[in-house]
């Protein structure tokens, strides 16, 4: 009774000074194809006093993307007191731009590469330091590994990581200091299945300045991997990277300039992403910036450059600006390549060629991409009408498949993507809280195998070998697709959108033939290469939002932050969402 | 799969039933990182009236619509003492353009920097743009997840309602 009365007691009094919010969300899916999901992430946030504590709880049978876990997915518990701040647990943590450490949980793609551990930080106004100790398990799909799936990761590796970060102020000019070592237990393809001892370290030097004209940040990175062979640790690989981001202010616009140059390793473009072969390159803990600009729209997110962190150097500059109070435009040029051009011999082994300069070029044997995207946007009748339009062109050099090279020849084939996109968002705002939107968005994509061939001076050919064919065999030079929605929303409560995603040929990658949408037999559309669906939302309260979509949704690449992942299509079925807050 | 049902059914009753009546819970004295490089505290924020928060990202097409009416509220009512805090959960692949980004479109309001979502965690915020009415006490007292054109008039009407009760409340004391 007594000890009873003290838990009492004890639970009360500190149920009064505590302060407890928290969040769910549950999805559940299923098309008529077979895919189902039924997943519920309920989040816990405790406050009391300088402790704090987050605990995130998964109820999934299976989840959309990864594998099930019912019970506790990630515990984290922080104690903060003035300068000092001590976490442990699932630490998700960024130092600089990410060039050592970003470890994200980006749950739309399955890509987790939290550290397990603690960190234990000491930050004044001119001083802070981080020192992080602990352990990820990073899982990722590959093809290079057995079991490879969609939609669950087939290769794990872990990683034991120990790291400190250092960053002192002096006025305006920040400087700060970088290590991070991570020990390795890497699974390699071998019967019975092994794994090689890799030790990882990471050293940077960070740079950045900031006045009300311009800011500027620079970060230099050195990377050393060791392999334990015969009792000892052996330098494995050594690389090295470098990012630079350059703001400048004017009046009527910014200018936004981003350079990367990261050269982790030189690896032949068949087995550029081959993470289990190669190794103690670009850490997948890393996650440095990209010069790519992250699109809004669904078709060129689609098609996305795939940067490669362990060898791309590249520019991004971007334009934004006003030319009077209601009319905004963007401007941007990107560019980048890989290091070195590749050649192949006579046994059709790459071979590094050229070195490329310290900014890219069009060399198609260095795997370039290049795009340029503007937009201009305008808003008139007192904020009510908002008309949005871009245009995007995009060529990407995706794989080098063959470059010989003699004295008198040349050739060289690759695969080659090339988009024309015009993006248009319209929206008008009623007063009475009603409003209608309406999103449209056009693609001309050409896509295939580029074949160069010259001998003797003359060229023989220089042609697309499009991958897109009509129904009847026939190469077509380019796909249509076409993606509008339609959206009537009554603020605040609900809205409800209607999407029709179509394409002027049937993609290779959908292998099933897809199923017939009633809502597309309904408007009369050809179900082959449509992808029409219905989504209603709606706020049962202020903080608590039900979703419920009707239809099919077209699969492909989905692209977050530079990272990019294959989603199958969703065919004929039912997708519920419910997201409260308490 | 019965399981998770019984596990899954009771938090949903129970966060439905919360989900409302907990509006007046007081947030932790966060630390938030401002785009000028400093830091400050929730509660330093709060010295000098109720702030609304916004995350948001510079790929975020809704939240930069509503950023548009936020600097028309952040200027219409700071002489009450309310101010607007625009947090971005750009990730270090898109940080570096927050600032001409909000230079570029002149926004004077305060923005933060939350790139591993470590306050938008901790203030619930999990899709964008999410939007949080914070009175002086800390207290959330409207929040609202997503943008459609329109509800721009219901944020100002909860301002307006959030500003007549501190200030009601000022008088008294």
């Amino acid at each position: 009774m007594k000890s009873f009365l003290l838990f009492f007691i004890t639970t009360s009094s500190i149920y009064a000074q505590m302060s407890f919010t928290g969040n769910t969300e549950t999805r559940i899916g299923e098309s008529s194809s077979g895919f189902y999901y039924n997943e519920t992430l309920v989040n816990t946030n405790l406050q009391y006093g300088a402790f704090s504590n987050w605990i995130q709880l998964e109820y999934s049978d299976p989840p959309e993307l990864g594998r099930s876990i019912n019970g506790v997915r990630k515990l984290r518990l922080e104690y903060d007191n003035g300068p000092i701040q001590l976490k442990l647990g699932d630490l998700y943590e960024i130092w600089g731009r990410g060039l050592v450490l970003n470890s994200v949980d980006d749950q739309s793609i399955d890509r987790d590469t939290g550290i397990r551990g603690l960190t234990l930080i000491y930050n004044n106004d001119s001083f802070s330091s981080q020192f992080i100790a602990g352990k990820a398990d990073i899982s990722q799909s590959t093809i290079n590994a057995l079991g490879f799936n969609n939609r669950r990761h087939n290769y794990q590796v872990s990683h034991n990581l120990y790291g400190l970060n250092i960053q002192k102020l002096f006025g305006d000019h920040d400087l700060g200091f970088s290590f991070l070592q991570g020990l390795e237990k890497h699974p390699v393809n071998t019967f019975p299945s092994d794994t090689i001892d890799i030790k990882n370290q990471l050293h940077s030097l960070n740079y950045s300045y900031m006045n009300s004209f311009f800011d500027f940040f620079v970060e230099y990175i050195m990377s050393r991997s060791y392999e334990f062979e015969e009792e000892n640790w052996k330098s494995h690989i050594n690389g090295k990277g470098l990012y630079g981001n350059l703001n400048l202010y004017f009046n009527l616009f910014s200018l936004n300039l981003e350079y990367i140059n990261y050269r982790y390793a030189k690896i032949d473009p068949i087995s550029r992403f081959n993470i289990v072969d190669y190794y103690g390159h670009n850490q997948p803990y890393q996650n440095p910036p990209v010069a790519v600009y992250i699109h809004e729209n669904i078709l060129m997110n689609r098609i996305s450059h795939q940067t490669d962190f362990n060898n791309e150097v590249g520019y991004k500059a971007e334009l934004i600006g006003s030319f009077s109070d209601n009319i905004d435009f963007l401007s941007i040029f990107s560019q980048s390549n890989r290091t070195h051009s590749w050649v192949m011999d006579e046994s059709y082994m790459w071979n590094k060629d050229k070195e490329q300069s310290f900014l890219p070029s069009f060399n198609p044997a260095a795997m370039p991409f290049k795009e340029f995207y503007t937009e201009l946007t305008l808003r008139t009748f007192q904020n009510n009408l908002f008309i949005k339009l871009g245009y995007a062109d995009m060529k990407d050099i995706v794989d080098l498949l063959q470059n010989t090279v003699t004295d008198t020849s040349q050739s060289l084939t690759y695969s080659i993507s090339n988009a024309k996109t015009v993006p248009l968002n319209l929206s008008y705002s009623f007063n009475n809280g009603w409003s209608i939107e309406s999103k449209i968005e056009l693609q001309w994509l050409k896509k295939g195998y580029w074949w160069y061939e010259e001998k003797n001076n003359q060229i023989i050919a220089d042609s697309l070998m499009s991958i897109f064919l009509d129904e009847d065999g026939k190469r077509l030079e380019d796909e249509k697709n076409t993606f509008i929605s339609f959206t009537v929303s009554k603020s605040p409560k609900w809205s409800l959108t209607l999407t029709s995603d179509r394409t002027s040929v049937k993609e290779s990658f959908l292998e099933n033939n897809s199923i017939v949408n009633p809502l597309e037999k309904f408007l009369g559309i050809d179900q082959e290469k449509n992808w029409v669906n219905i989504e209603f939302v709606y706020h049962l309260t202020s903080s608590m939002r039900f979703s419920l979509l009707y239809g099919s949704l077209k699969g492909g690449l989905l692209c977050t932050n530079g990272v990019c992942r294959i989603i199958e299509p969703f065919d004929d079925g039912f997708k519920v969402g419910l997201s409260t807050v308490f | 799969m019965k399981n998770i049902l019984y596990l899954i059914v009771p938090l949903l009753i129970t966060s439905f039933l919360f989900a409302d009546k907990k509006r007046d819970m007081m947030l932790p004295d966060l630390t938030i990182k401002l785009i000028n490089g400093k830091k400050t505290r929730l509660s330093t924020l709060l010295e000098d009236g109720p702030i609304l928060v916004e995350f948001w990202a510079t790929w975020c097409a809704p939240c930069k619509k509503e950023m548009i009416f936020l600097e028309e509220f952040h200027k219409k009512y700071s002489n009450k003492g309310f101010r607007v805090l625009a947090i971005s959960t750009d990730s270090p692949k898109s940080m570096s353009k927050i600032k001409s980004y909000i230079r570029a479109k002149k926004h004077t309001f305060l923005v933060g920097l939350d790139p591993n979502q470590e306050v938008a965690k901790k203030m619930n915020a999990m899709v964008m743009p999410t939007v949080l009415l914070i009175d002086k006490d800390r207290k959330i007292s409207w929040f609202h997840q997503g943008f459609v054109p329109g509800d721009e008039k219901e944020i100002e009407t909860q301002i307006l309602k959030l500003l007549d009760i501190n200030n009601a409340k000022e008088s008294n004391e």
